[in-house]
């Protein structure tokens, strides 16, 4: 199948080895990767925090690039919920309102894709360790993606997965909140963390580079020795 | 009387795009109703069932008996929770259940019976507030909550079940519905009818209770701390 | 006190209550035991996503026909023989029902707790008019003796209080001299008040549902205060939102059980009355005279916008009760008798943005409360909007980020300007960057940075990998 990648600006700039892991995983599992250069930001940072007209800008721009996918993948859930928002954000607009709409039709969260599209929920993958795994709040309960994550995992073998405690609650990432209201995110975070660290596992693997930079990052300046890691490089360990 | 409501109304038409306040009942035409199909396919013995599950988690106690049990049931029960004052209702259904003798006996006991009594207005609420025990009839039953629903009424004071210490509510199986749908169905009913409804419906679900102080739940705080149903098997 | 609770600015109030750790313990606590007995008593229904959508078109249908409902409402009442005063404003309102205050010569009144009146701030005009104003829930009589320190939840006020500090409450202010026991104080606080009920001359209570069909005001408590409220004093007061009203008792049923399984995880609560006027010529206990004041207070300004969703709230405060940020501020850090995800949506409606605009930001936009809520408000994405009208509609934004974000539209959707921004982002961080790890950044990395590690750009984008990739793969 052939698939257009939509990698995020964080894996782009931050997180290449997610990219690799994604496009490898998905070339294992037989898929034909295309990579649009064309390819910016979501719009999620601005079009959060109220810009709603500067994120047009970039949402437009995505619209464009994509449209002539047969399917997108994106390894975020959140980042994923902002495509099918679009025809939200235009719903106004007659113009742009159908081609968001086509958009929204073919995005999928990678896990998702995986299971849903694909059919698959042993990919073959092989990792040794305690685990725990942080539903992000978009992914879950915006996008609807909440079983596929566990059932590709619970088939990692030598994996051992651990429950973590209040994994509902939001890590305190949430865009420029977590500058904005720093002194809140930080609570909100080291909670997640204390939550992570009870778990006693030595991964911590979520499907959201923005909630995992986060968390990775406060776990880091705590010294926590914690190792933070995309689904998709769990997926594509062997 | 009815004061500011032109003025008011007016605005509020206005803001839902109006010209005009609207005078005819919108038909209300739901996409969903899943209190049909909630509990509506027991029976009657099922929703007894249900009712005493329920009564365990609203710390209230329930007795079943029949008729014929019933007198020494409710003797019992008083006594269990430490005998009168009792507060009743002025209510046709103690002579129907065969109460009237037991009423008369108590006070040959040493216990004191007060029966609302209209004529004597406000003064019931003194001498219901001095007893132990209120006694009243349930004139609906939700099984699935485990409430007594009553209608207040001329021999029917909506203190009797809320002053006193203790509570005991006395349930014929027949007044037995699967849940507040069924009770807020026949209210409704009512009302279309054009029957007036009861200036005072309580919906009664176990003693008193409050979670306010460090979320610990304390059974009895202003109403009764204690109560019991008996269910009576009348058909 | 009225809606707004203090004058501290939003984030030190935030500093001031994170230091609380009582009351975020207890918040936690709550929390967790709130909303796993919501959830519980969600499942035992089976088809909870039906109930919720038969909640949200109901209240969605009333709001829509609300002129209907509220004049059919009246007039059923007047039926019935009650009074009906429709205000505009806190201030007509708090008037009326100080009119009648006078009129009966009261000196003593019972109130039921009630969101609205805090709202209008009618116990403070009460009590400048010399009556003794006294609150019969729980929660709300700790904080009222507590020299009337504000709620924090809408559901259980006194949240943020331990037994300790009500035991000192009860000890200064009623001579009690038991211990902490929760059961001994209720039981302290059930003597005083029954004392208190039984020579109230006037009862007030708020409304969690009226019913326009019948003319009925309904309350829900646990406690059974709203009974006592509104059966011993001869003259009762129902204050009401505008918007708390259902069309007939089915869907009154339908609410309430939603009502009570979301607020805390019950079927139904111990006391759920629906009261019809005064009490008849034949009964002898009720009020001889009951009113039903109908409050606007910048409801209609709401009603008609793209705001309107937020009237459906039937104050439960499910979303209060699983919000990971109210969890750590507590709900005096809102400013407002309205806390939480519902709090940081209303309460600017109500009271503006001059005091209020920061609430809207106090979110992650995690959706959690949307997920929660029974009648399917979508708050995350009124939060959203107001952030888009605080931006975009009242220009209150502060300049940087204006420009921070100009700047993003215009190189996010350009090609060449983003290639060349991500490009180099790797040499410019690089004087910051120590294995592999940037602990003090620039610019607005810096808040970032002060609480946590933000990784280096890639040395290698991953679009230049793919390139590669390709090129390897022989495809290009």
């Amino acid at each position: 199948m052939r698939v257009t990648l939509f990698a995020t600006c964080i894996v782009d700039m931050f997180q290449s080895d997610v990219g690799i892991a994604t496009v490898e995983l998905l070339e294992r599992l037989g898929c034909d990767i295309v990579f649009p250069t064309g390819q910016v930001c979501c719009g999620q940072p601005a079009y959060n925090s109220g810009y709603v007209e500067d994120a047009k800008k970039a949402m437009k721009k995505m619209i464009a690039t994509f449209e002539d996918a047969e399917v997108i993948v994106t390894p975020s859930g959140s980042c994923a919920t902002m495509f099918k928002d679009y025809q939200h954000v235009f719903q106004d607009d007659p113009v742009w309102r159908p081609r968001a709409e086509r958009l929204a039709e073919k995005t999928y969260e990678l896990t998702e894709f995986i299971v849903d599209v694909l059919k698959i929920e042993d990919v073959g993958a092989k990792l040794e360790g305690i685990a725990t795994y942080h539903p992000s709040c978009h992914m879950t309960r915006l996008l609807g993606v909440k079983d596929a994550p566990m059932k590709l995992l619970s088939h990692v073998k030598g994996l051992e997965m651990q429950p973590l405690p209040n994994a509902q609650n939001c890590c305190g990432f949430g865009g420029t909140f977590s500058v904005k209201m720093g002194n809140i995110s930080e609570q909100m975070v080291d909670e997640k963390v204390d939550s992570v660290t009870e778990t006693k596992a030595s991964y911590l693997i979520g499907a959201d580079g923005g909630c995992l930079m986060n968390i990775g990052g406060r776990m880091q300046r705590r010294g926590k020795p914690v190792k933070v890691m995309h689904i998709a490089e769990v997926l594509n360990s062997r | 009387m009815i004061q500011n409501k032109e003025r008011f109304l007016a605005n509020v038409a206005s803001r839902l795009s109006r010209t005009e306040v609207l005078t005819e009942r919108p038909s209300r035409n739901w996409n969903y109703r899943p209190q049909d199909k909630t509990l509506t396919d027991k029976t009657q013995d099922e929703l007894v069932d249900i009712l005493r599950d329920q009564c365990r988690l609203i710390h209230t106690e329930l007795i079943e008996t029949d008729s014929s049990g019933l007198p020494e049931v409710l003797a019992e029960t008083v006594a269990a929770y430490g005998g009168g004052p009792l507060a009743i209702w002025q209510d046709h259904r103690y002579d129907a259940f065969g109460l009237r003798e037991q009423l008369a006996t108590w006070p040959n006991q040493g216990i004191d019976v007060h029966e609302w009594d209209p004529s004597i207005g406000h003064d019931n609420i003194g001498i219901v507030e001095q007893a132990n025990i209120g006694i009243t009839f349930s004139d609906i039953t939700l099984a699935e909550s485990g409430t007594v629903v009553l209608f207040s009424g001329e021999g029917k004071g909506r203190t009797v079940s809320l002053l006193p210490h203790k509570y005991i509510a006395l349930v014929p199986k027949s007044t037995i519905v699967p849940r507040m749908t069924q009770a807020a169905q026949r209210i409704s009913k009512q009302v279309q009818d054009g029957e007036a409804i009861a200036s005072c419906i309580n919906f009664i679900t176990g003693p008193s209770n409050s979670a306010d102080i460090e979320m610990n739940l304390v059974v009895g705080v202003h109403g009764p701390v204690k109560a019991a149903y008996i269910v009576i098997e009348d058909r | 006190m009225a809606m707004k609770i203090g004058n501290e600015k939003f984030k030190d109030n935030v500093n001031k209550q994170m230091e609380d750790t009582f009351m975020r313990g207890a918040v936690a606590g709550a929390q967790e035991r709130l909303r796993t007995r919501r959830l519980d008593a969600a499942e035992e229904l089976g088809n909870w996503e039906e109930w919720r959508s038969h909640g949200e078109e109901i209240r969605q249908h009333t709001l829509d026909h609300l002129d209907y409902y509220l004049q059919e409402l009246s007039e059923n009442l007047q039926k019935r023989g009650g009074h009906v005063f429709f205000a505009a404003t806190a201030e007509e309102a708090n008037d009326y029902v100080k009119g009648i205050v006078k009129e009966k010569r009261a000196k003593k009144i019972l109130k039921a707790k009630s969101m609205v009146t805090e709202e209008i701030g009618l116990n403070g005009v009460l009590e400048q008019e010399g009556c003794d104003v006294i609150e019969t829930d729980l929660g709300e009589y700790i904080l009222q003796l507590d020299d009337h320190d504000p709620p924090s939840h809408i559901v259980t006020p006194a949240l943020h209080k331990n037994k300790e500090q009500i035991k000192d409450v009860f000890t200064e202010k009623l001579d009690y001299k038991l211990t902490s026991k929760p059961e001994e104080l209720a039981l302290h606080a059930r003597e005083k008040l029954r004392q208190e009920f039984l020579q109230a001359d006037i009862g007030i209570t708020g409304c969690n549902f009226a019913i326009a069909e019948s003319g009925s005001v309904g309350l829900v408590t646990n406690e059974g205060n709203a009974g006592m409220v509104s059966d011993l004093p001869d003259t009762q007061i129902c204050v009401m939102g505008m918007e708390r009203i259902v069309p007939t008792f089915e869907e009154f049923e339908v609410l309430v059980g939603l009502l009570t399984r979301s607020a805390v995880g019950q079927k139904l609560t111990s006391y759920i009355t629906a009261l019809t006027g005064p009490r008849t010529a034949e009964e002898a206990d009720g009020p001889s005279e009951f009113h039903l004041v109908i409050v606007d207070n910048g409801r209609s300004g709401i009603l008609g916008t793209e705001f309107q969703s937020v009237l459906q709230c039937i104050r439960c405060a499910a979303c209060i009760n699983v919000c990971p940020v109210y969890r750590h501020i507590g709900g005096h850090s809102y400013n407002s008798i309205y806390p939480g995800p519902i709090g940081a949506v209303l309460t600017p409606l109500l009271g503006g943005y001059d005091d209020f605009k920061e609430l809207p930001y106090a979110s992650t936009l995690c959706a959690a409360c949307t997920d929660a809520c029974p009648v399917k408000i979508p708050l995350h994405q009124l939060l959203h909007r107001h952030r888009q009208v605080i931006v975009e509609r009242e220009g209150r934004a502060p300049i940087s980020e204006k420009m921070a974000m100009k700047a993003f539209g215009i190189g996010a959707s350009s090609n060449p300007l983003y290639a060349a921004g991500s490009k180099m982002a790797s040499s410019v961080m690089k004087p910051f960057t120590k294995d592999e790890t940037i602990s003090k950044g620039p610019g607005p990395l810096k808040a970032w940075t002060e609480i946590r590690d933000f990784p280096a750009p890639n040395k290698e984008r991953f679009r230049d990998w793919f390139k590669q990739h390709e090129k390897e793969s022989g495809k290009l």
